[in-house]
């Protein structure tokens, strides 16, 4: 294995750990919520035990505090067990909305996450051959960087749209203001993406981020990267 | 003893305050640290804060020093819902006591009143 697989490897790792500490942490405060709910229960209870007056209202406001606090708890985990699967193939055909809507997903995990509008494709879904495990790494690690990095309260606006040489596809996120995501991506991340054919690009005119994706991967190149 | 408890988490803050409540411990609720800073820096005063460690915007260590620099005598607590090693990191055990999620509310009751004996 070269330095760069070595490279590839680690911060493919790196990428897994971070989500996984992320969805972690939601699950965490998820379980918290039901414990002290059910300790609140718990308390009522010993009130109503001992004589004291207990309004009903407050049993059923528990009560569907975990109902939805499960509810929650199932969600993150169908999300967590897609991005598991993300890793099956090395390569497959993917529609880069459901890349989109995973990545969204597991960013909105995140402590510092903003919001984001998705603008629905317009055509037939959007497919490429990738790996969507990188895909998912460079666009879930691209949100991040643009949390962090936009104007609080502000929004970013995500949509796709065919390149003009119909080789592939655009990711474009909008709603920046000037130069607020240059300078990103790192090396180590545009290394990642030219790994898969994508290239990560910062428009200064529209202030926008383009990410390219290829409609196929050259088999071969994850391996000789 | 007035309490103040800051976590966006909104409805583990809100379940929390009831269960204080019951014990006899009022506690002020914000959801975020901003909140909670401008209430301090408009005057009101508490005898302990209760912080979540991880927040958008402000977090807890980050909070502890702003408040601390308007009232030097308040003391604190933090609720973190992350290993021991992440806790390092962010400067949760060094700033204080640091309690894990999900909570035994006997641990913070303790806390609070070796913090604040004589409320």
């Amino acid at each position: 294995m070269n330095d760069n697989n070595d490279r590839f490897g680690y911060e493919s790792l790196a990428f897994f750990g971070r989500v996984n500490a992320s969805i972690s942490h939601e699950l965490k405060n998820v379980m918290a919520i039901i414990s002290e709910t059910a300790g609140l229960l718990s308390d009522l209870s010993d009130m109503a035990s001992s004589g004291a007056p207990v309004a009903p209202d407050m049993l059923k406001d528990c009560t569907l505090s975990i109902v939805e606090e499960i509810q929650r708890g199932f969600s993150v985990i169908r999300q967590m067990n897609r991005f598991s699967h993300s890793i099956d193939h090395p390569v497959e055909s993917v529609d880069l909305m459901d890349v989109l809507d995973l990545s969204i997903y597991l960013s909105s995990y995140l402590s510092f996450a903003g919001k984001v509008d998705v603008r629905p494709y317009d055509g037939p879904a959007p497919m490429v051959v990738t790996c969507p495990f990188l895909l998912q790494a460079i666009v879930y690690q691209s949100l991040a960087d643009a949390f962090k990095k936009i104007r609080a309260g502000s929004e970013v606006t995500i949509s796709v749209a065919g390149s003009t040489d119909e080789k592939g596809w655009k990711i474009l996120f909008s709603g920046f203001g000037p130069g607020e995501l240059e300078g990103f991506p790192d090396a180590l991340l545009k290394t990642m993406a030219t790994s898969i054919g994508v290239a990560i690009d910062w428009d200064n005119r529209a202030d926008r981020l383009e990410i390219f994706v290829p409609m196929t991967i050259d088999k071969g190149s994850l391996s000789e990267s | 003893m007035k309490v103040l408890l800051v976590d966006d988490e909104q409805k583990f803050a809100l379940m929390l305050s009831k269960r204080l409540e019951l014990r006899g411990i009022p506690a002020k609720v914000f959801f975020s640290g901003e909140k909670a800073l401008a209430e301090v820096e408009a005057g009101s005063r508490f005898d302990v804060a209760v912080l979540d460690v991880k927040m958008p915007g402000i977090g807890g260590v980050e909070l502890k020093s702003r408040l601390s620099a308007v009232d030097p005598e308040m003391k604190f607590v933090f609720l973190t819902g992350h290993g021991s090693g992440t806790d390092y990191e962010t400067g949760c055990l060094e700033a204080g006591d640091c309690l894990p999620k999900p909570l035994k509310i006997e641990q913070l009751i303790e806390a609070l009143n070796r913090l604040v004996p004589d409320a």
